[in-house]
């Protein structure tokens, strides 16, 4: 058990990197518009995370494995890069994205044994490009439905300021328990490929170490994505975080680990687009924009670095 | 805020309780203002500042209220403001009331400014019908298009008190200079009222 648990740290470390950065995917608008505590909004998002990681997780555990073939010292350094890059990115206050760090770890892998699937790759670009469009979409035509039904259906301010105040707690949870569902496979899915871990043990060590980050690491993210984009009333929080998640939830059936961080930010412009377009500030999202192709990139060249690293020290022998 | 899902808009329903409580205050206070005035009444007009001290208890208890957790935080600092700008307008009854008691209002500006005082405590009315159609999700243009009528009523005549007030002898400095201050106040108190009707927009709007 000690020398799983030694070739899975690296994954945990991602796994704490993943719930540090992507709590503010969760809660983050929440927690900006003073929906909720930030105490409150990690406790219920670990809590989901978990939830969602067991009951939905298997469902993605296998495409990250599928694009190279990956080793047991491979899984341990995908994961180490793409922690790596997350911890980093996470310090600078980017909301970066743990799918493109392991999969860019991967396929710098792939790319140095030649055993890179490339078809699988632009499977999962499309889908990386569709995230965004997808919040998009999804915050654009929830905002429009749900502004009606409450226009026509609830105009006292109590009711109303009732129910923004549960919709951005309800919404908050389903968002981490997408979250849950669908990026728990970037922490342990190279393991269950390497034969390393069950997918349920997989599940449950991934579900943890994302909620374990989400505990403890979270608020300088979480402050950045809740208020640096675009200034978000309680209802706007409320349906950018719920097409968050049904972008999410969508991605998970397919099988496809996505960014959360391209869910919520695509959601938080389909949400500006129904105001006025001129909300959204241009510049956030050339900075988190670069923070989505420089965590592919950066965690592919670390990835290879280190297997290099290690076949220097080694001599090319693998102790793994 | 999750306490506040199980227990329901208890706290919320208390806020808008003693606002309302507020504003028929200031009703009140305008409505004796004017019969002071009409009548001539020192000791009712002395009544005002004491209810000024009373919406001044209502306001603190309103404001501890806001922040022991009624509605979202999003929506607190408008309704504060919004409380702050009624005490605002207490505030000026009250002192308009002192100035008042420390001048003899010369004949041929009480009808005017009783004119005034009928239309400020009209106007406090339409506040209170403003504020339950604001916490209903009504929509307010009547309301704040009827208070914008009432301000520029006010307007017009002030330019009629003043006109007249320049023909009055004076006999010393602190005479005109309260008696400037009572019709200063008395034309400025449907500006600040104005204001929380503006404020009342604000709120609408924020929560839509």
């Amino acid at each position: 058990m000690v020398p799983i648990m030694w070739k899975v740290s690296s994954g945990l470390f991602l796994g704490w990197s993943l719930g540090a950065n992507d709590t503010a995917n969760v809660f983050g608008t929440g927690v900006a518009t003073g929906a909720v505590t930030y105490r409150t909004a990690v406790c219920l998002t670990a809590g989901f995370v978990l939830l969602g990681a067991f009951l939905e997780g298997p469902k993605c555990m296998n495409i990250v494995g599928a694009l190279s073939r990956i080793g047991t010292l491979d899984a341990f350094v995908c994961a180490l890069a793409a922690a790596v890059t997350m911890t980093v990115l996470t310090f600078l206050g980017l909301p970066a994205s743990t799918s493109h760090a392991i999969v860019g770890a991967v396929t710098g892998i792939g790319i140095l044994s030649g055993s890179a699937d490339f078809e699988k790759l632009y499977l999962i670009v499309i889908c990386w490009v569709l995230t965004p469009v997808g919040g998009i979409v999804a915050a654009y035509l929830l905002q429009r439905l749900l502004s009606y039904v409450l226009d026509l259906s609830v105009p006292s301010l109590t009711l109303r300021n009732l129910i923004y105040s549960a919709g951005i707690i309800i919404s908050g949870c389903y968002a981490a328990y997408s979250l849950g569902g669908n990026n728990v496979a970037n922490v342990t899915g190279v393991y269950v490929s390497a034969g390393m871990l069950s997918v349920q043990d997989a599940t449950l060590l991934g579900g943890l170490s994302i909620a374990a980050g989400t505990l403890t690491y979270s608020r300088k993210v979480m402050l950045s994505v809740g208020k640096g984009i675009v200034a978000l009333d309680p209802f706007s929080a409320m349906v950018a975080v719920l097409a968050e998640a049904v972008t999410l939830h969508v991605f998970t059936q397919l099988g496809v680990p996505v960014s959360s961080s391209q869910a919520v930010v695509g959601a938080v412009v389909g949400v500006g687009l129904v105001g006025d377009s001129r909300t959204v500030s241009a510049s956030m999202l050339v900075r988190i924009g670069a923070g989505w192709i420089s965590t592919p990139v950066a965690a592919g060249l670390i990835a290879v670095l280190l297997v290099k690293l290690h076949g220097a020290i080694t001599g090319g022998m693998r102790f793994f | 805020m999750l306490k506040q899902l199980f227990v329901g808009a208890r706290r919320e329903q208390a806020v808008i309780e003693e606002i309302k409580k507020h504003i028929v205050l200031l009703c009140s206070a305008c409505e004796k203002f004017e019969h002071a005035l009409r009548e001539g009444d020192r000791n009712l007009m002395r009544l005002v500042p004491e209810m000024e001290r009373e919406g001044d208890a209502i306001r603190r208890r309103i404001i501890s209220l806001i922040y022991e957790g009624a509605f979202l935080p999003y929506l607190r600092p408008n309704l504060c403001r919004f409380v702050e700008v009624v005490d605002a307008v207490f505030d000026l009854l009250q002192e308009t009331a002192q100035h008042y008691l420390n001048i003899t209002l010369p004949e041929q500006l009480l009808g005017e400014s009783a004119r005034v005082a009928h239309l400020n405590h009209r106007m406090c009315e339409m506040l209170l019908y403003t504020f339950e159609t604001t916490m209903e999700g009504r929509d307010l243009r009547e309301k704040a298009l009827a208070v914008r009528i009432y301000e520029k009523k006010i307007d017009d005549i002030k330019v009629g008190i003043l006109k007249d007030a320049r023909k009055i002898p004076i006999a010393s400095f602190w005479e005109g200079e309260s008696l400037s201050q009572f019709l200063s106040g008395l034309t400025n108190i449907s500006n600040v009222i104005e204001d929380a009707t503006d404020s009342l927009q604000i709120i609408n709007v924020s929560m839509r």
